[in-house]
């Protein structure tokens, strides 16, 4: 039996969010602050032993704030389990609360629900209100309190609470005040019985990220090797342990008898006789040891000693690297996790927090590699590549924000079995950080991913990284590939797809004499142009109606466009370090600069060619400054994967700009301060930005902010 | 594991108790039944696989379950595997609520209406019939696993009240209400339509014992037997009951046959005995084995084997005198042979003339306490959660009472939870110490009971009034409470509002038992007076068992006694209106016994 969905609605940083798991490994990606510890959270309020009196605690601050108003909403936590075997008995209480009955059929599904919502009175009076009755219904929820609020578990509910429509169908539609006269929705699963305690049927495991491991091994409670030793101090036999008890009791009695603790005592004694009198001193005083003679006792007196590597000394936990003591806690709550798992239970869970927190990124693969044990699931968080590629991408839930709200997608979804382990096999190869990404841009070669970033810093002053855009190098044009992954059932994020159209810079039509080169030359070109057209085509049908998805087509070739938008003399200021023979570097240069595609798009990929792409980029990207023009068509992409920008990232962009105009000498000092003023005017929000792109514009007439930045807002 | 001495159990009893498969126990008088079955339930709970199985004990009344569980725990065995309680608590916790949602009269939640509510809506469909002469008690039911079937044996009648009964059940479900024949009859319907919840449940029991099984129903034998069968073997059986005192015919109850039982359970079964009375002498056995309807064997095995037991029978005692005898009787009982008061009990088959009988006796005898007819002054519903809390509110704390008081507070907290209140602060004990703060100046026992709820309440910090299901028991429990009372005022039970007088309905019975003969059933008495054995009456004029019933119901009143057996079958009782009167019932008539002379 395992997981095989999580919906979380309106509890903490989630409006609605549905994850899928299934057996073995499955991992949690997000970004900081996309909610893995809420929703791990969530997940420990169900199964956890120790969190079962938080779970029937929710409060206020448990609400998902982007709902304004909670009053009157349910807090659903629903865990969906699948894979039960029907004949074990040791389930049958587990089933009997939660399994989902179908007539003959065996069960094969179970739900398990926290569901927080208003006390019956409450429930009563919003559905007594008429339809639309939005002044009686501002009334009604005005005076709900959370003392009016119940925890009620459920199980065996057959609702997607996930789905808007049944959520409200089961609570009701507060934006038009449209409640169901049913205040007991059959939906929402039969009360389970205080007889069944689904954590305690289970084993679960979490460990924590970001601990003080040697605190918690100093800490009796926590240290996890205490656990372990407790529960097999209870199994050793009297015939092993009686003569280490009569050997500790010879031990007391030898330390007790030494001479010298004799005098001490009987130097106490008379030490009080002498300072209280004999009335008033106690009548007997004696010294004993007081080493434990039970098992359970004597094993809290063991502790571990380990030696690191190479070294030839055992040292105590507080003594090792953080890395070395987090290794040996994790290894020891995994023992411990397995000798739980020996127990009856009828299902094992191990939840483990961003594993890699303190663990070296060598020894984080070959863990989880390792950690496979049958019949149980394993649910981790990371923020690690390293460990992410571990699981199959089929088992990845990625966490994102939408506004107030964190969502989790799941990157298959819908895909078919071949597209899967193509993109498996792409991030198995690829330690990339399309996973992780807030939003993307796939690019084809090392030219795009060396010089857009550039480009965008020098230009804007900001990184990509800075805005939330991920740059990913595809090396091919097979975008569709990956790009699948972004999808309105799938990952729900921005993935703009950069691409060479390739349409030919020349007259490709033969023209009668002209040479051999020349007619192989415009034959390459043709065929270029047929295969880029087709590509085009391709590509569009593919992004049709995917909202996630935009390509945009570099007219020809990356290094002809940009040139093409007017960076002619970056690429001029080139040529020495390529050319050396005098004739070539003019013949060259005058071609540059000749404002003729047909020209310096030729020699350009020559240079390109001569020099390899990637190598000619890194050379390139010295050349950039400021005024190097994004082309439109990298502009377009860069601003769908990140349609707005934040006032703080405006401001400073537009600071950035102000700043270099006043560098070239373009303005004046005194102008520049103006600028600024009206830039914190803005950013203090006293200045609507519209008025200040339109200060700019006078001021700063020739700039390219204003062209790059038209669309953001 | 859980053990007892030698002197504990008899060979037989033993035997029963160890015996691991199912069995089948017929049970004669006196032969330590329930004994065996509380050495057998602690026994099975010692021995539980696993700590997700339960043991179920299936008894006849809320009242023995409570019993049994109570010695279960005086004998030191955790009871928390247990569960135990009527065959509709049953259905109830195992069925209904976590299953209900699968039926579609059940799924937007359910509610049962006690006794009094039922009474009431029933009384008001059968006003529109007045001309037919029918009433709420012509209206009894009971569901087999195929039809309705009614417990009224005037067929002329029968149209109207299937009428009635559409009607009832129709706003039954309108109102999301079940009663109790509706618990049996929709468990019937899930357990049948959802394998998987026999299933489910056959996993969860390792044992199924059902006492007083003689008084079972088709439905109910049904309903256990799909899950025993769905265990193959897994849960076993053991049913245990004597087929003699099957005196509930009317409302269904029969005792199964061995063959039958098998067939339903798909069970290996095996049939046993538990054969020596311990109870009465060798005399009152002898009596009442001329009403055995099933050859079974007795043994009289106890201290009273060989006490000269009286056993007199009267059937020319005139009914103006009969109140005098049987006070003389009592009184000669209690001051000559020395009879303590709750040892004695008067029994009649139906409850107009005990009540009477009851009333007679009172004047006659003031220095003697009787627990009469309707002697409860307020609504005895078990579901009522104000009942339950009543309980509480009429009890005081003591060390003997302290585990049945501490049950009782957690079942308070369970309804409490179940109503929506949150219960995670309380605990049992935390409950108790603040019933037994709650101190109200009193004498009203309504009153009484009124304040202390609500002075309860607000200790606890629990607005009763913002949960509905509490509101509508709080309604239930005094709407019924005060027409009993009612009834008893008018009956001339004056001291029946009194606070002390509600507080005896949980003491220990003092006084002499006035009973019907079904309300005595499974209990035991040195004396036993029995009166009004009139044929119409023993057997009912309307029991189409007819003497087969009659032979069980005097079987029942003469095992009830350990030492003296005293009948009387008195002339004079006007039989309608014409003058005519009831004559003593046929078999007693024709009994051939050496009676003693009274």
């Amino acid at each position: 039996m395992h997981i095989s969905k999580l919906t979380l609605v309106n509890y903490r940083n989630f409006a609605n969010a549905a994850l899928t798991f299934t057996k073995g490994v499955n991992t949690v990606i997000g970004e900081n602050g996309s909610g893995k510890t809420n929703l791990f959270r969530a997940i420990r309020l169900m199964l956890d032993d120790s969190m079962l009196r938080s779970a029937s605690r929710l409060e206020e601050a448990d609400f998902h704030r982007g709902l304004g108003n909670w009053r009157g909403h349910w807090i659903i936590i629903s865990l969906e389990f699948d894979e039960i075997g029907p004949d074990e008995s040791i389930q049958a209480l587990f089933l009997h609360g939660t399994g989902v009955v179908a007539g003959a059929a065996p069960i094969g599904r179970a739900t398990y629900n926290l569901i927080f919502r208003p006390k019956k009175d409450v429930r009563l009076k919003l559905a007594q209100l008429a339809d639309g009755d939005m002044p009686g219904l501002a009334e009604v929820r005005e005076s709900i309190e959370i003392s009016d609020y119940e925890t009620i578990i459920t199980g065996r509910s057959t609702a997607d609470f996930g789905n808007l429509a049944t959520y409200s169908e089961i609570v009701g539609d507060f934006e038009n005040c449209m409640i169901s006269d049913e205040t007991d929705d059959p939906r929402i699963g039969a009360r389970v019985s205080p007889l069944l305690s689904v954590a305690s049927e289970v084993s679960f495991t979490y460990i924590q990220a970001l601990r003080d491991v040697v605190a918690e091994f100093h800490n009796n409670r926590t240290n996890p090797l205490l656990t372990l030793l407790k529960s097999k101090s209870g199994a050793i036999s009297a015939t092993d342990m009686d003569p280490i008890v009569a050997r500790v009791r010879e031990l007391n009695d030898s330390i007790v008898a030494l001479n010298d603790v004799q005098i001490v005592r009987s130097d106490i004694r008379s030490t009080i006789k002498a300072a209280a009198g004999e009335t008033y001193s106690p009548s007997s005083l004696s010294i004993r040891s007081d080493l434990p003679e039970e098992a359970d006792k004597l094993f809290q007196s063991l502790k571990l000693f380990v030696g690191e590597s190479d070294e030839n000394y055992e040292g105590a936990i507080h003594e090792l690297s953080l890395g070395g003591a987090n290794l040996i806690f994790l290894t020891l709550k995994l023992l411990e996790f397995q000798y739980q798992r020996a127990h009856q239970s009828i299902a094992n869970f191990l939840v483990i927090e961003e594993p890699e927190a303190h663990i070296h990124t060598h020894i984080q693969k070959t863990l989880f590699d390792r950690i496979a044990y049958a019949d149980t699931q394993i649910i981790y968080s990371t923020h690690s590549t390293q460990i992410s590629e571990v699981s199959k991408v089929s088992s990845v839930n990625v966490l994102g924000r939408r506004g107030d709200a964190c969502e989790a997608y799941q990157p298959t979804t819908g895909l078919d079995p071949i597209a899967i382990d193509t993109v498996q096999r792409y991030l198995d190869a690829v330690r990339s950080n399309l996973l992780f990404a807030k939003s993307v841009i796939l690019v084809e070669g090392d030219a795009e991913e060396i010089l857009i970033p550039l480009m965008f810093k020098q230009v804007t002053g900001l990184s990509l990284d800075e805005i939330g855009v991920s740059l990913i190098n595809i090396r091919s044009t097979g975008f569709q590939n990956v790009a699948v992954l972004f999808h309105e059932s799938r990952i729900c994020k921005r993935c703009a797809i950069l691409t060479d159209r390739d349409a030919a810079f020349i007259d490709t039509d033969p023209v009668p004499g002209e040479s051999d080169a020349d007619v192989r030359y415009k034959k390459k070109c043709r065929g270029s142009d047929v295969k880029g057209l087709t590509r085009k085509l391709a590509l569009d049908l593919f992004v049709q109606g995917n909202p996630w998805l935009s390509p945009h087509y570099a007219d020809h070739t990356f290094e002809v466009d940009f040139i093409a938008a007017g960076n002619a003399s970056k690429v001029r200021a080139l040529l020495p370090t390529i050319y050396v023979d005098p004739p070539t570097l003019a013949a060259a240069d005058a071609e540059l600069a000749s404002g003729v595609k047909a020209q310096f798009g030729r020699r350009v990929l020559t240079m390109a060619a001569n020099q390899g792409k990637g190598w000619f980029a890194i050379l390139l990207g010295r050349c950039l400054d400021s005024d190097t023009v994004i082309p439109l068509y990298i502009r377009d992409a860069i601003f769908f994967a990140k349609p707005a920008l934040s006032k703080e990232m405006l401001s400073n962009i537009y600071r950035y700009r102000v700043g270099k105009a006043v560098q070239k000498g373009i303005l004046s000092a005194a102008d520049a301060e103006a600028l600024h003023a009206l830039i914190e005017q803005y950013h203090s929000g006293a200045l609507p930005l519209a008025d200040l792109k339109h200060i700019l514009l006078a001021m700063l007439p020739t700039d390219q902010v204003h062209r790059l930045l038209a669309n953001v807002s | 594991m859980f053990a007892w001495s030698r002197h504990e159990l008899n060979p037989e009893q033993e035997a029963a108790v160890l015996f691991a498969g199912s069995q089948f126990l017929i049970a004669c008088p006196g032969s330590g039944k329930t004994r065996t079955l509380t050495y057998k339930i602690a026994y099975e709970l010692s021995r539980l696989p696993s700590d997700r199985q339960f043991v179920v004990a299936i008894t006849y009344t809320n009242r023995a379950a409570d019993e049994i569980r109570e010695r279960i725990e005086n004998m030191g065995v955790n009871t928390e595997r247990l569960w135990i309680g009527t065959i509709h608590s049953f259905c109830l916790e195992w069925v209904l609520k976590p299953y209900g949602l699968y039926h579609p009269d059940l799924a937007h939640g359910f509610r049962i209406i006690d006794l009094h509510e039922r009474e009431k809506l029933l009384d008001q469909l059968c006003t529109p019939y007045q001309a037919q002469r029918v009433t709420f008690w012509d209206c009894e039911y009971y569901f087999t696993p195929r039809e309705r079937v009614l417990g009224c044996s005037e067929t002329r009648k029968h149209a109207v009240i299937e009428i009635i009964l559409d009607e009832f059940f129709a706003r039954l479900k309108c109102n999301r209400q079940i009663d109790f024949e509706l618990i049996l009859f929709y468990s019937h319907r899930l357990i049948t339509a959802h394998p998987s919840i026999s299933g489910n449940l056959s996993k969860l029991f390792s044992y199924i014992l059902v006492d007083e099984y003689q008084d079972t129903k088709e439905i109910q034998y049904e309903i256990l037997g799909r899950i025993l069968s769905a265990g193959s073997g897994a849960t076993r059986l053991l049913m245990v009951g004597d087929p003699n005192q099957a005196i509930f015919g009317s409302l269904g109850g029969f005792p199964i046959e061995l063959a039958d039982l098998r067939d339903i359970t798909n069970l290996d079964i095996e049939p046993r005995v538990l054969s020596r009375n311990y109870r009465s002498s060798q005399r009152l056995i002898d009596y009442f084995g001329n009403f055995k309807l099933y050859g079974t064997v007795i043994e009289a095995s106890g201290r009273n084997r060989d006490f000269a037991s009286l056993v007199t029978y009267d059937p020319t005692i005139h009914k103006d005198n009969l109140a005098d005898e049987i006070a003389r009787l009592i009184q000669h009982n209690i001051e000559v042979l020395g009879v303590p008061p709750n040892e004695i009990c008067v029994v009649a088959p139906q409850w107009p003339y005990l009540t009477a009988m009851t009333r007679a006796l009172v004047t006659r005898l003031p220095e003697y306490r009787f627990d009469g007819p309707g002697i409860v002054p307020f609504a005895r519903d078990p579901e009522n959660f104000w009942y339950k809390v009543a309980r509480l509110a009429l009890t005081e704390p003591s060390p003997s009472g302290y585990l049945r008081r501490l049950r009782w507070a957690g079942e308070v907290i369970q309804d409490l939870s179940n109503a929506g209140v949150d219960v995670s602060a309380f605990s049992r004990k935390q409950l108790l110490a603040e019933c037994n703060a709650v101190v109200i100046n009193e004498t009203d026992g309504l009153l009484y009971l009124r304040t202390f709820f609500e002075a309860l309440f607000v200790r606890i910090q629990v607005p009763y009034l913002g949960f509905l299901s509490l509101v509508e028991h709080h309604e239930a429990f005094f709407a019924s409470s005060e027409a009993r009372l009612q009834r008893l005022q008018t009956d001339g039970v004056a001291a029946a509002s009194d606070v002390s007088f509600f507080k005896k309905a949980f003491q220990a019975r003092t006084g002499i038992l006035v009973s019907t003969i079904h309300g005595v059933k499974g209990a035991e008495f040195d004396v036993v007076i029995a009166h009004t054995l009139l044929e119409g009456m023993v057997p009912h004029f309307n029991d189409a068992g007819g003497d087969d019933s009659a032979k069980k119901l005097l079987y029942v009143i003469g095992s009830r006694a350990r030492r003296h057996l005293h009948m009387f079958s008195e002339i004079g009782r006007a039989r309608g209106q014409r003058g005519d009167t009831w004559g003593a019932t046929r078999l007693l008539r024709t009994c051939i016994f050496p009676y003693d002379s009274p």
